[in-house]
C-alpha cells in the first residue's frame, strides 16, 4: 500500500513538472515576452524589473529562463503580480485559495454523498415511476448550460425570492469591526469540515470491524449524529459565530448551484454503475446465500458499485474546477477563479500564471486524494505494485 | 456446410487459379460494403428507437440543424434587403414602442419617469403621457419573433447564427478528438510496450489539465476563433480520457482471432489496425464523439460568455450581452434575452448527449433493458 | 474424460454398497414453468418429476437450454422475473417449497438447500474476504448465532475439509487460485449443513487436473456426510463418475431417469443412446464417433407429440403426434419413448 502511494506521487511529480512546462511554453509564445509587458507598466519602478529581469533569467537563453521557472515554482515564488503591485503573486493566490477550497470541498462531498445515496436506491427500483422522474430530473440537470444555469439561480433565489444575497462572500456592514479577518474565519471553518472529515472516515474504519450489521449501522449513526452535534455546538457558542454566519449564509446558494449539477452526474453514474454490479454473479450468490435483499444492495451491490464512480471522481476534477470557476464568477465569490478571470482580464500576465498553476497543484492534490481513496476500496489494487 | 474444393487436376501449377469454380458475386466490392452498412445501420437504428430518449435526442439536433441550415436560405432571400436590420451581428433596429410616464417606474419596459421622458425630449412630462420611444432590448414583436437585443440585433436570426456557429464547432472538435484518440489509442494498444507507457502517460496528463483555465489563459493572450477553438479542443480532449477508454476498447479487439489469421495472410501493421483494430473501435469512438461535442459546446458557450473568444456571434455571446450589459437580474421581465440562448446551449449539447446514452446501450450490450 | 463401464449390479451404490431403501428427501413433481418473453411463452421445464433419496447423488444432463438449470433454480426459488410456475409441486423433506413466502423461503435458501456454482471465480465478491463471505451466511442461517470465534473454528474446519490451507480464511478471493476457489464454494455450501446441494456445473471452468480434485472433493462429501447432491452438467462424463442416479433432459422434458450404471450400460431412450455415442471412452472400444446432428428445439414453439422426434433416428408418425408417457422398464429406470425397442444394445458407429 505505501508503494503504491509512493508510486503515486512520485507520477504526479513527474506530471507537474510536465504541466509546468506545458505552462512554460505558453507564457513564452504568447506575442511579446514578459518584460515587454511590463515595461509599458508605468506603475512599476525601473529597479523592480530590472531584479524581475534578473529573477526570471530574461536576460538568458531559454533553457536557463525554464530552469529558474521551475526553481521558482517549486519554492513557492510565483513572481509579482502586475495589476496589484507590489503584491507577490503567491500571496494574492494564498488569499484566495481558502475560498475556492471551501467552495470546492463543500460541493464535493454533498454531491458525492447525495448522490451516491440517490444513486443506489434508484438503481434498487428500476422500472418504477421514481426512477424515471429522478432520471429525467438528473439528465435535465446534467445537461443544463451551467453559466446559465448559475444566472437563473442567481435571479430567482436572489433577486426574485430574495432569499440570499447577490453574490460575494460577506456583508461588509457587518464585519466593520470585526476582530478576525476573512480568511481566518474561512480557514477556521475549513479546519473544522476537514476534522469533521477525518473523524467520519475513522468512524467508518473502526465500526467496519463490527460484525452484525444492524449493530454496525446503528452504532456508526449515532456517532456521526455525536460527530454533528459537537460540530453544530461549537460553532454557536464560539466568538466567531456570527461571521461565519454571514459566511455560511453567502455560501449557500454558489454551493448549492455547483453541487447540484455535479450531484446529477452522479446519480447517473452511480445508477449505471449499480446496475452493471447488478449483475455480477456474486449478487446471485449472496442471493441464493439468504441474504437479505437491503444487505446486498448495500454491503455487494454499493460496496462495489462505488469503484467507478471513486474512478470518475479523476475526470470530474476538470468539471468541478471549470465550474467553480463559473461559479466564482457569477456569484462575485472572490477565490480563485475569479482572481484567475480579474487577471486575465488586465493582461496581469504573473497573476494569471500563478492562478494557472495553483490550480493545476489542486487538480493533482484531488487526483491523488482520489487514487488513494479508490486503493483503499480496492483490495485488488493493494497487492499491486 | 461447405464443400470441399476438389483438388487441382494434375499438371497445373498452384499459381494458376482455376477460376471457373469459384462463385462470384454479380456486384462489385463497394456495392455489397455499402448493402451491408445500410443493413447494419437500420439494424441499429431498431435498436436505437427503442431508447425514446435517444430519438428525442435526434429530433432535437436535427431542430438545430434545421435552423442552421435556415438561416442562410433567409438571410438571402427574406431578409437580403434587411440586412441592416436582421445581421446577427452588425444589424440593429430601431424598435419604436410607446411608453408610459409614471412616477415610480415599476416595469422599465413599458413605463418610464419623468426624468427618462425628459431625455426623450418631451420638455413637461405628465402623469400618463404616452411617448413614443425606440428602445433595445425590445421585447417580441411581429418584426422581431424572440425580439431584439440591448444593441438592437435580431434574436431570432443571432439563435441560428448560433446554430451554425455551434454545428462548426461541435463537428470540428469531435471529429479531431475521436479522430485522434482512435488513431493513439489503436497504436497505444497495438504496439503496447513503451509506445502504450508513454502514451498513456500523456493521456493522463492531458485528463489532469484543467481545461477551462487553460483555455481561459490561451483565449486571454490569443485571439482565437471557431476552427482553431475547434482543434484545441479536439486536440486537447482526444489525447486524454477518450484515447484511454478507447484503447482498453482496442485491446479487447488486439487478441481477436481475425487479427493473427491477417497477419498470417501477411498483413503489415498499418494494414491490421486500419482495416481490423480501428473498424472495431469506431462504434464507441463514434459514442464518444457525441460526448465530445456537448463538451466543446459548453466550453465555447462558457468562454464566449466571458467574453475571451473572437468569434462574431454565438449563443454564449448573446448571453454574454445579456448579462454585461445587466440584464442579468431582470429575470423573467427581460426573458427573450437569456431564456432562448441559454435554453439552446442545454437543448443542443442535451441533444448529443441523450444520442451518446441511447448509442451505449446499442454498443454496449449488457445496459439494455430486457 | 473417461467413463468407466462396470457391470450394473442392483440397488448398489458407485462403491458396491447397498443404497438405503428409498428414503426420499426430495421430490419433484409435475414441474411446469415457463417464461414470459416478447413473442411469447416459452415453455423451459414440461412435466419434470424426479426423487432424491437422503444420501444419494443424481445428475440431470442434457444440452444447452433444455431446462436443467430451470429445474436447479426452481430448489431455491432464484428464477428470473418472467418465469411462471404453471403447475407441480416440489416437495424437500416434507416441506412443500412452491407453497412458501418469499421470506420463509429466504430463510431456507442455504440452510436447507445450497449451490455450488458454475465459474465460482465470480461467485465470490472481490472487495470483501472469503472467509467473511463465508460468515456472512453462517451469521444468517445458524440458531443461535455464533460468537465470532464459533464461527471461525468452524469455517477453518472446512477449509480443511475441501484441502485449503485454513491461512487463507483471511485473504481476498484474488488471492485464490481457481481450483481453490471452487473448493472454497464447496466449503461454503456446507457451512450451513443444508440438505440438499446443487452443484451447477461444477467442474466446467476448470482444467483437468482440477476438475478430478473437485469431483473427488464432492464425492468425499457425500459419502462422508452422507450429503444429498443434485449435478447439473452437459459433460456426461462427469456425471458418470459419481452420481448414483441420472435424469436426460430434452428441451425441458425428462426423457430417461435411472441408475447411472445402467443407463450408461444400456441406454434405452435415442437421445441418451446419440448422446453416449458422440462421447469417447478412455477404456472401452475404439469406435467412430456419431455425433448428434440437427439443433434443440426453440421452446417458444416447441415440436408437436415427441419434442426429440425431428432428430430422432426411429422417428415414427406416432411420435410426430403423441407424446410418448414416462413408462418403468425397472424398478427405478423409466423412459418416455414410442420406439425404445428400436434402440440396438451397443453404442452407434458412425457411419464411413
Amino acid at each position: 500500500m505505501a508503494r503504491y502511494l509512493v508510486n503515486r506521487i512520485l507520477q504526479m511529480l513527474l506530471l507537474f513538472v510536465l504541466f509546468l512546462t506545458i505552462l512554460f511554453f505558453l507564457l513564452n509564445a504568447q506575442p511579446g515576452d514578459i518584460s515587454a509587458q511590463f515595461i509599458g507598466n508605468p506603475d512599476i519602478p525601473p529597479e523592480a524589473k530590472e531584479i524581475l529581469r534578473r529573477q526570471l533569467g530574461l536576460d538568458q537563453s531559454l533553457f536557463v529562463q525554464y530552469l529558474f521557472y521551475i526553481k521558482n515554482v517549486f519554492t513557492g515564488n510565483l513572481g509579482v503580480s502586475f495589476s496589484q503591485y507590489p503584491r507577490s503573486v503567491a500571496d494574492i493566490l494564498l488569499t484566495a485559495l481558502p475560498r475556492t477550497i471551501y467552495l470546492f470541498l463543500s460541493a464535493t462531498i454533498l454531491a458525492y454523498v447525495v448522490g451516491f445515496q440517490t444513486g443506489k436506491l434508484v438503481a434498487w427500483k428500476r422500472g418504477t415511476a421514481t426512477e424515471r422522474v429522478t432520471m429525467v430530473g438528473s439528465i435535465m440537470l446534467y445537461t443544463v448550460f451551467y453559466p446559465w444555469f448559475a444566472i437563473l439561480m442567481l435571479w430567482y433565489f436572489g433577486s426574485q425570492l430574495g432569499w440570499f444575497p447577490l453574490g460575494k462572500f460577506l456583508d461588509p456592514t457587518k464585519w466593520f469591526d470585526a476582530p478576525y479577518t476573512a480568511n481566518q474565519v474561512f480557514n477556521a471553518m475549513l479546519l473544522s469540515i476537514f476534522l469533521a472529515l477525518v473523524v467520519v472516515v475513522a468512524i467508518f474504519y473502526f465500526t467496519g470491524k463490527i460484525e452484525e450489521y444492524r449493530q454496525r449501522l446503528i452504532v456508526r449513526r449515532v456517532l456521526l449524529a455525536v460527530t454533528a452535534v459537537v460540530l453544530i455546538v461549537y460553532w454557536m457558542i464560539t466568538p466567531m459565530s456570527p461571521f461565519a454566519v454571514d459566511i455560511a449564509y453567502h455560501t449557500v446558494l454558489p454551493v448549492t448551484t455547483l453541487t447540484l449539477v455535479f450531484y446529477a452526474g452522479i446519480t447517473l453514474l452511480t445508477r449505471s454503475s449499480m446496475l452493471e454490479t447488478l449483475r455480477e454473479d456474486y449478487i446471485f450468490t449472496a442471493r441464493a446465500k439468504g441474504v437479505p435483499e437491503k444487505i446486498i444492495r448495500d454491503r455487494h451491490a454499493a460496496r462495489n458499485a462505488l469503484l467507478p464512480v471513486t474512478t470518475s471522481f479523476v475526470l470530474a476534477i476538470a468539471f468541478v474546477i471549470g465550474g467553480g470557476i463559473v461559479t466564482e464568477s457569477i456569484f462575485s465569490w472572490p477565490g480563485l477563479g475569479l482572481t484567475l478571470l480579474g487577471a486575465v482580464t488586465v493582461e496581469d500576465v504573473p497573476l494569471a500564471m500563478g492562478a494557472l498553476v495553483m490550480i493545476g497543484v489542486l487538480a493533482l492534490i484531488a487526483h491523488l486524494v482520489a487514487d488513494i481513496l479508490y486503493a483503499f476500496l480496492d483490495p485488488r489494487i493493494r497487492v499491486q505494485a | 456446410m461447405t464443400e470441399v474444393r476438389d483438388r487441382k487436376p494434375e499438371g497445373e501449377s498452384a499459381t494458376d487459379a482455376d477460376l471457373s469454380d469459384i462463385q462470384v458475386p454479380d456486384e462489385s466490392l463497394f456495392k455489397i460494403r455499402l448493402k451491408l452498412l445500410w443493413r447494419s445501420f437500420r439494424r441499429n437504428w431498431a435498436l436505437f428507437s427503442r431508447n425514446r430518449l435517444g430519438v428525442l435526442g435526434v429530433v432535437i439536433v436535427l431542430f438545430f440543424g434545421f435552423l442552421a441550415m435556415l438561416h442562410p436560405i433567409l438571410m438571402n432571400t427574406v431578409w437580403s434587403e434587411k440586412h441592416a436590420i436582421y445581421d446577427p451581428v452588425i444589424g440593429t433596429d430601431a424598435v419604436i414602442i410607446e411608453k408610459t410616464v409614471v412616477e415610480d417606474v415599476n416595469d422599465p419596459l413599458t413605463q418610464m419617469s419623468f426624468t427618462e421622458a425628459m431625455i426623450a425630449g418631451e420638455f413637461f412630462p405628465e402623469e400618463g403621457m404616452i411617448i413614443e420611444v425606440s428602445i433595445a432590448p425590445a421585447p417580441p414583436n411581429k418584426d422581431h419573433y424572440l425580439g431584439t437585443d440591448p444593441f438592437g440585433r435580431d434574436i431570432l436570426s443571432q439563435l441560428m447564427f448560433g446554430a451554425r456557429a455551434a454545428f462548426t464547432l461541435g463537428v470540428i472538435a469531435a471529429v479531431s478528438a475521436v479522430v485522434l484518440a482512435t488513431i493513439v489509442g489503436s497504436v497505444a494498444a497495438f504496439y503496447g510496450g513503451w509506445v502504450d507507457t508513454w502514451l498513456m502517460r500523456q493521456a493522463d496528463l492531458i485528463l489532469l489539465l484543467p481545461l477551462l483555465p487553460l483555455l481561459i489563459v490561451i483565449g486571454s493572450f490569443w485571439d482565437i476563433g471557431l476552427v482553431q477553438l475547434g482543434i484545441m479542443i479536439g486536440i486537447l480532449s482526444g489525447l486524454g480520457g477518450t484515447a484511454i477508454i478507447l484503447k482498453s476498447q482496442a485491446l479487447s479487439v488486439k487478441v481477436k482471432p481475425f487479427n493473427d489469421a491477417a497477419r498470417v495472410a501477411g498483413g503489415s501493421s498499418r494494414h491490421i489496425i486500419v482495416r481490423h483494430v480501428i473498424p472495431n473501435v469506431l462504434p464507441l469512438s463514434f459514442l464518444y464523439m457525441m460526448f465530445e461535442v456537448t463538451g466543446a459546446i459548453f466550453l465555447e458557450a462558457t468562454l464566449s460568455f466571458f467574453g475571451l473568444l473572437s468569434i462574431p456571434m454565438s449563443w454564449g455571446i448573446m448571453i454574454n450581452t445579456a448579462h454585461t450589459q445587466g440584464y442579468t437580474l431582470f429575470g423573467l421581465a427581460a426573458w427573450w434575452l437569456l431564456f432562448p440562448a441559454g435554453l439552446a446551449v442545454t437543448l443542443f449539447a442535451a441533444g448529443f448527449f441523450l444520442i451518446g446514452r441511447a448509442m451505449d446501450e446499442v454498443v454496449n450490450p449488457r445496459l439494455r433493458t430486457r | 474424460m473417461t467413463f468407466e463401464e462396470q457391470p450394473t449390479t442392483e440397488g448398489q451404490d458407485m462403491t458396491g454398497t447397498p443404497t438405503a431403501l428409498a428414503d426420499p428427501i426430495l421430490e419433484v413433481d409435475g414441474l411446469v414453468m415457463n417464461y414470459q418473453v416478447q413473442d411469447g411463452m416459452v415453455s423451459a421445464v414440461e412435466d419434470v418429476s424426479f426423487t432424491l433419496n437422503r444420501g444419494e447423488s443424481l445428475g440431470l444432463v442434457g444440452e444447452s437450454g433444455c431446462g436443467k438449470t430451470s429445474v436447479a433454480l426452481s430448489l431455491i426459488q432464484l428464477l428470473p422475473d418472467n418465469a411462471v410456475v404453471k403447475s407441480g409441486t416440489i416437495d424437500l423433506d416434507g416441506e412443500k417449497l412452491l407453497d412458501l413466502s418469499e421470506e420463509e423461503m429466504r430463510q431456507r435458501r442455504w440452510s436447507d438447500v445450497s449451490m455450488v456454482f458454475q465459474g465460482a471465480m465470480n461467485a465470490w465478491n472481490p472487495v470483501y474476504r472469503v472467509g467473511d463471505q463465508i460468515r456472512e451466511a453462517i451469521d444468517i442461517h445458524w440458531d443461535p448465532r455464533p460468537s465470532t470465534a464459533e464461527a471461525k473454528a468452524r469455517i477453518a474446519e472446512l477449509f480443511e475439509l475441501v484441502g485449503i490451507n485454513p491461512d487463507m480464511v483471511d485473504r481476498y478471493p484474488h488471492e485464490f487460485s481457481g481450483g481453490m476457489k471452487q473448493r472454497a464454494v464447496i466449503a461454503m455450501a456446507l457451512s450451513c449443513d443444508p440438505k440438499i446441494i446443487i452443484a451447477d456445473e461444477p467442474t466446467t471452468a476448470l482444467d483437468v487436473i482440477v476438475q478430478e480434485q473437485v469431483l473427488n472433493e464432492l464425492r468425499a462429501v457425500q459419502e462422508n456426510l452422507g450429503m444429498s447432491i443434485i449435478y447439473i452438467s452437459h459433460d456426461i462424463a462427469v456425471i458418470a463418475e459419481i452420481t448414483n442416479n441420472i435424469g436426460v433432459m430434452y428441451a425441458g422434458k425428462l426423457v430417461e431417469f435411472g441408475p447411472t450404471k445402467e443407463v450408461f450400460a444400456r441406454p434405452r431412450h435415442p437421445y441418451t443412446w446419440l448422446i453416449l455415442s458422440s462421447t469417447p471412452s478412455v477404456t472401452g472400444e475404439r469406435r467412430k464417433l456419431a455425433p448428434l446432428e440437427g439443433e434443440p428445439p426453440n421452446l417458444l414453439d416447441p415440436p408437436t407429440g415427441c419434442r426429440f422426434h425431428p432428430r430422432c433416428p426411429f422417428a415414427t408418425d406416432q411420435c410426430k403426434e403423441e407424446e410418448p408417457p414416462m413408462e418403468y422398464v425397472d424398478t427405478v429406470h423409466r423412459l418416455a419413448c414410442w420406439n425404445s425397442d428400436q434402440v440396438p444394445v451397443g453404442l452407434l458407429e458412425a457411419a464411413e
